[in-house]
């Protein structure tokens, strides 16, 4: 439709300028002039009486041909009532070439040279002509010397018109390519600005998801570079008054193994500690309550070594030592694990943000989906994530975007959801070569009028100001999507939810 | 006399246990209980409650599973029983609104950023603590050798008597 009105308008456009440079056609001087409508007039006011002029008054309803394309006809028309419509076999259809109404005559060309009719004329509602042969032309003509005059005169001026819609139509074809010209470079300018303007909001999303990392990347590295920090601390003042009273103990190497506990303790609920500090605080009352906390983290067999030194207040630097070496032995194993925890955070990292301009990989998919899930850690804090990827083939990919992909699904999920809910991560392989995985919610899921429009970039259910994003990512999720061979929809989850599922190709070794 | 505690609340474990850490010089006066949730935080709360004890100070992360920090603290200002209890929120993450809840509707009396200094989080708590007992109790005298002696000297003073409002 769009395209039929953007035409109408170019032909309208054309047609009006061409009007302005061919002035109307005037024909025969002044006094004489040649009038179709008082030719007409004429006739008809003679028809009633003339035998000769009634015997060719023809009646067409609508719709019926009156000549045919390229049959013979030996017959001139003139349309006296109504309109006929000239139209143009072309390939299968007809072309409308043009329209004549009174005054104007038919089948001209072929009657006065022989050739087949070029155009067929069709009535255009009820037509009255008057239909002749040569011979009774010339009948007429002997009978009628004063309409005589004007036929020939009207037959000249009907060829002469034609000639003029020739020249016109020439010129309203230039003028139509021109114009055409004008549309296409407007068009190819707009294309180039949107895709411009596409571009930028991608980027504009990409800096967004990457604020939504860094926060979430601030927060993870965060904790264990504080545990670390406090822990080097304590160390640093505790291990010189450890080294000066190592003296003390009767056994040094109970220092050892207290640290050594306290390297493999394993943690205890609060709930756990604070019942075990009131069974050493009974047990021991004269203890102060900061070594009572320091004991309840020790282990039963660790509690049973110590139990000599606690008894006997005469040895508060004793105890304190092998309390001191069992924290910091616990302070070790925090040191440990905040920098394996940091280790592995840049690692996914690293591998997260692979340059996506490099080839494709031959990848699997499943540890991109573990590293995002790994680096977006802080936003499933309060999901429960179920997460089920059995082996899958190999996919061929740029492994920074699919990780783009994860990232939007999954922060999508997680606002769906207010950050509170459960996450369903899948995977699997399919008949037709392809894998799959499915990203579900427990969100509110995503209402029937609106599953086929998520992924159009001027969708988005984000309002303005809002934290993160453009919310164009799923729009950017299927084109990447896309640049692989796969698809991507959105159906509800069996039990409530949305449940985003993607398809990509199995790589094959060629 | 009864006990007044410090409340710790964090979700991971290794960062609540630096938290007493650094505030284990004030434990012989004022004990320090632990919590890893809001949840256990209520339990904890409602045992100092039903022992007739107080809690002087509570220092709350805000991001944590289940119900946030700031929630518990609006919470605890809308109790009786804890509405006097110093709030200092500790967090590396909360944003910009739920700090200005947490300062219009728990009175928040203090934001600390993560990491932290550990001298700096002791000086907050003496402060605070200090600030407590002032408002609170009766007696000043036992703490002045744990908070702060010349703010609390200065209270003495002004109260023109030393055990008496």
């Amino acid at each position: 439709m769009a395209g039929d009105e953007s035409r109408m308008r170019l032909l309208k456009n054309s047609r009006e300028r061409v009007k302005g440079q061919i002035p109307p056609l005037e024909f025969g001087s002044a006094g004489r002039r040649l009038d179709k409508e008082a030719f007409v007039k004429a006739i008809k006011e003679l028809l009633p009486g003339s035998e000769l002029l009634s015997r060719h008054h023809q009646v067409y309803e609508e719709g019926e041909v009156i000549l045919r394309e390229n049959q013979e006809n030996r017959r001139l028309f003139v349309i006296l009532t109504g309109y006929v419509k000239q139209l143009k076999k072309h390939d299968d259809f007809e072309i409308a070439i043009d329209l004549q109404g009174p005054g104007d005559f038919m089948g001209l060309l072929s009657f006065t040279t022989g050739q087949p009719v070029f155009t067929t004329a069709r009535a255009s509602g009820r037509v009255e002509v008057l239909r002749v042969g040569q011979s009774s032309l010339d009948k007429i003509q002997d009978s009628y010397p004063e309409i005589s005059k004007v036929i020939q005169g009207l037959i000249f001026y009907n060829l002469s018109e034609r000639y003029r819609r020739v020249v016109t139509l020439h010129m309203e074809i230039a003028q139509l390519s021109r114009e055409l010209e004008k549309e296409r470079n407007t068009l190819r300018n707009t294309i180039t600005e949107l895709e411009q303007t596409r571009n930028l909001l991608i980027n504009q999303e990409k800096m967004a998801t990457l604020g939504e990392l860094t926060a979430g990347l601030a927060h993870e590295i965060n904790n264990p570079a504080s545990a670390l920090l406090r822990s080097v601390d304590y160390l640093t003042r505790v291990l010189p008054e450890m080294a000066e009273q190592a003296g003390a103990l009767p056994d040094t190497g109970m220092v050892r193994t207290f640290l050594e506990a306290g390297l493999n303790r394993e943690v205890q609920s609060t709930d756990d500690q604070r019942n075990k500090m009131r069974e050493i605080q009974k047990k021991y009352p004269h203890l102060n309550r900061s070594t009572v906390r320091d004991m309840a983290e020790l282990n039963t067999e660790m509690l049973a070594k110590i139990d000599s030194f606690a008894q006997n207040s005469d040895k508060p630097r004793s105890l304190r030592l092998l309390l001191d070496s069992h924290q910091a032995g616990v302070f070790l194993g925090s040191i440990k694990l905040s920098t394996g925890r940091i280790g592995h955070l840049v690692k996914s990292l690293k591998s997260y943000s692979r340059d996506s301009r490099a080839e494709p990989e031959v990848a699997d998919i499943r540890l991109g989906i573990q590293e995002t899930l790994m680096i977006i850690g802080n936003r499933l804090r309060d999901i429960e994530v179920s997460v089920n990827l059995p082996e899958i083939p190999m996919v061929r990919c740029y492994v920074g975007e699919l990780n783009q992909v994860w990232t939007n699904i999954v922060i999508n999920a997680c606002d769906a959801m207010d950050d509170t809910g459960r996450l369903y991560i899948n995977c699997g392989t399919s008949a037709n070569d392809m894998v799959w995985v499915t990203i579900a919610d427990s969100g509110p899921g995503v209402p029937d009028n609106l599953k086929a429009k998520i992924f159009d970039s001027s969708f988005t259910t984000k309002t303005a100001g809002g934290e993160f994003g453009l919310g164009i990512g799923l729009a950017i999720t299927r084109s990447i999507i896309q640049k692989h061979s796969g698809t991507i929809s959105v159906r509800d989850r069996m039990g409530g939810g949305a449940e985003f599922i993607i398809h990509l190709p199995v790589y094959k070794k060629i | 006399m009864s006990t007044i505690y410090i409340l710790c609340v964090e979700d991971e474990p290794e960062v609540l246990d630096v938290v007493v850490r650094d505030l284990a010089a004030l434990e012989d006066v004022f004990p320090i209980e632990m919590a890893v949730s809001a949840e256990e935080a209520r339990q904890i709360i409602k045992e100092i409650e039903e022992n007739g004890d107080k809690i002087g100070l509570a220092i709350c992360d805000h991001v944590m599973p289940g119900d946030k920090g700031v929630e518990l603290m609006i919470e605890m200002q809308n109790e009786p029983f804890t509405e006097r209890t110093r709030k200092v929120l500790l967090t590396g993450q909360a944003g910009l609104d739920a700090t200005i809840e947490a300062v219009n509707h728990a009175r928040l009396n203090r934001y600390i950023a993560k990491p932290w200094d550990p001298e700096n989080l002791m000086k907050v708590a003496i402060d605070e603590l200090t600030t407590y007992v002032i408002e609170a109790e009766k007696n000043l005298l036992p703490f002045m050798s744990s908070l702060d002696a010349r703010r609390l000297q200065e209270a003495i003073r002004a109260r023109g008597s030393i055990s008496d409002y």
